[in-house]
């Protein structure tokens, strides 16, 4: 991309559209447990996830770009997440935040799924127990860095 | 009179035993199944119009296993009953006291869910906390922690009881080395 002497873009389209998406990825509002609190802390102004372009949590699937699993995920809930992921609309993203939804964490026990990727794709993990909101930030840093780099999305997207 | 259930009291205990009165609010009756729900009749009758919680407890190695546990509270008298009553066998069965306190309905359905015991009556026994295809009852004492299908896996290796207790970091080092790793990479030396 260049800035051209008359203040015009000059770009590959798809450039452009990959530039728009990573600048908007939209969570779902899904807190499973107490991750949940430190991802709300992420959109709270000291560390305002909304500098990323990620402030607008979607009250739908429908509407969300990025499912961040936001804590241990019981049983009960595992085909919920999974309806839910399956709701959200093509290119999609997953966060695994935290120990337990990335591998069950201290939850070693017949009530919790034993990392959430063994019912959903995950594309970034969060360590931390929890995880300091700095660490969301990043991974949702890392999901831009994957769009912008010619990851899932841009013009070509799977519809 | 204290209870009976009341915890040993201890001089290394942090609160000291002056600051922490026996638990005396309650009276303790322990009934037969037969008469459990006619004496909850009689005891809602008396004046105990809130039934607080149903709760149940497992002691495998007893005879009769299971303790159902009546939490009653009488609001005028400001006074307390806890009706404890045995059941024992694979799939235990009890009358429902939903008739009597509409609050036994989900109590009920958690016992049935966790311990598997069953509540003739009971309008709507389902189970309330686990998925509706769940088998087996999770808080019995034999119900495997792992779950059935993971209990004979091996457990990942910081998980391991022997390393919580050696004080050993999850690496496997001592905290020994890892302070002199720490001390490399801020460049000190620490072997003087």
């Amino acid at each position: 991309m260049e800035v051209g002497p008359g203040h015009f873009l000059l770009a590959k389209l798809d450039d452009v559209a990959r530039w728009a998406q990573s600048s908007s990825v939209w969570p779902l509002t899904m807190g499973l447990a107490c991750c949940a609190i430190e991802m709300m802390s992420a959109t709270a102004p000291e560390y305002d996830i909304g500098r990323l372009g990620s402030e607008v949590f979607r009250p739908s699937p429908r509407q969300a770009d990025l499912m961040i699993v936001s804590g241990r995920v019981a049983q009960k809930m595992a085909p919920v997440v999974k309806r839910l992921f399956d709701q959200m609309a093509d290119p999609k993203w997953v966060i695994s935040m935290g120990a337990c939804a990335s591998s069950g964490g201290v939850f070693d026990n017949y009530a919790i799924v034993q990392g959430v990727d063994t019912i959903i794709p995950v594309d970034v993990y969060v360590p931390g127990c929890p995880p300091t909101p700095d660490g969301l930030l990043y991974a949702v840093n890392l999901i831009q860095q994957q769009i912008r780099e010619g990851g899932r999305g841009g013009l070509l997207a799977r519809a | 009179m204290p209870s009976t259930q009341t915890p040993p009291l201890t001089g290394t205990a942090i609160d000291p035993p002056a600051l922490r009165p026996p638990i005396d609010d309650a009276a303790i009756e322990r009934i037969a199944p037969a008469n459990v729900h006619a004496r909850l009749a009689e005891l809602k009758r008396e004046g105990f119009t809130l039934l607080l919680d149903v709760g149940a407890v497992d002691y495998p190695q007893r005879t009769p296993r299971f303790d159902i546990v009546y939490h009653l509270l009488n609001l005028r008298k400001t006074k307390r009953v806890r009706l404890l009553c045995g059941v024992t066998g694979t799939a235990p069965k009890l009358p429902t006291a939903t008739d009597l306190w509409k609050s036994a309905d989900w109590a009920e359905r958690e016992i049935y869910d966790l311990f598997g015991i069953s509540f003739e009556g009971h309008p709507d026994l389902r189970r309330i906390q686990m998925p509706n295809d769940w088998e087996g009852h999770p808080l019995r004492k034999d119900y495997p922690l792992r779950g059935p299908a993971r209990e004979r896996s091996p457990r990942p290796a910081f998980a391991l009881k022997s390393n919580v207790q050696a004080g050993t970091p999850p690496s496997g080092r001592t905290l020994e080395a890892l302070q002199q790793q720490i001390a490399k990479i801020r460049g000190e030396d620490r072997s003087k």
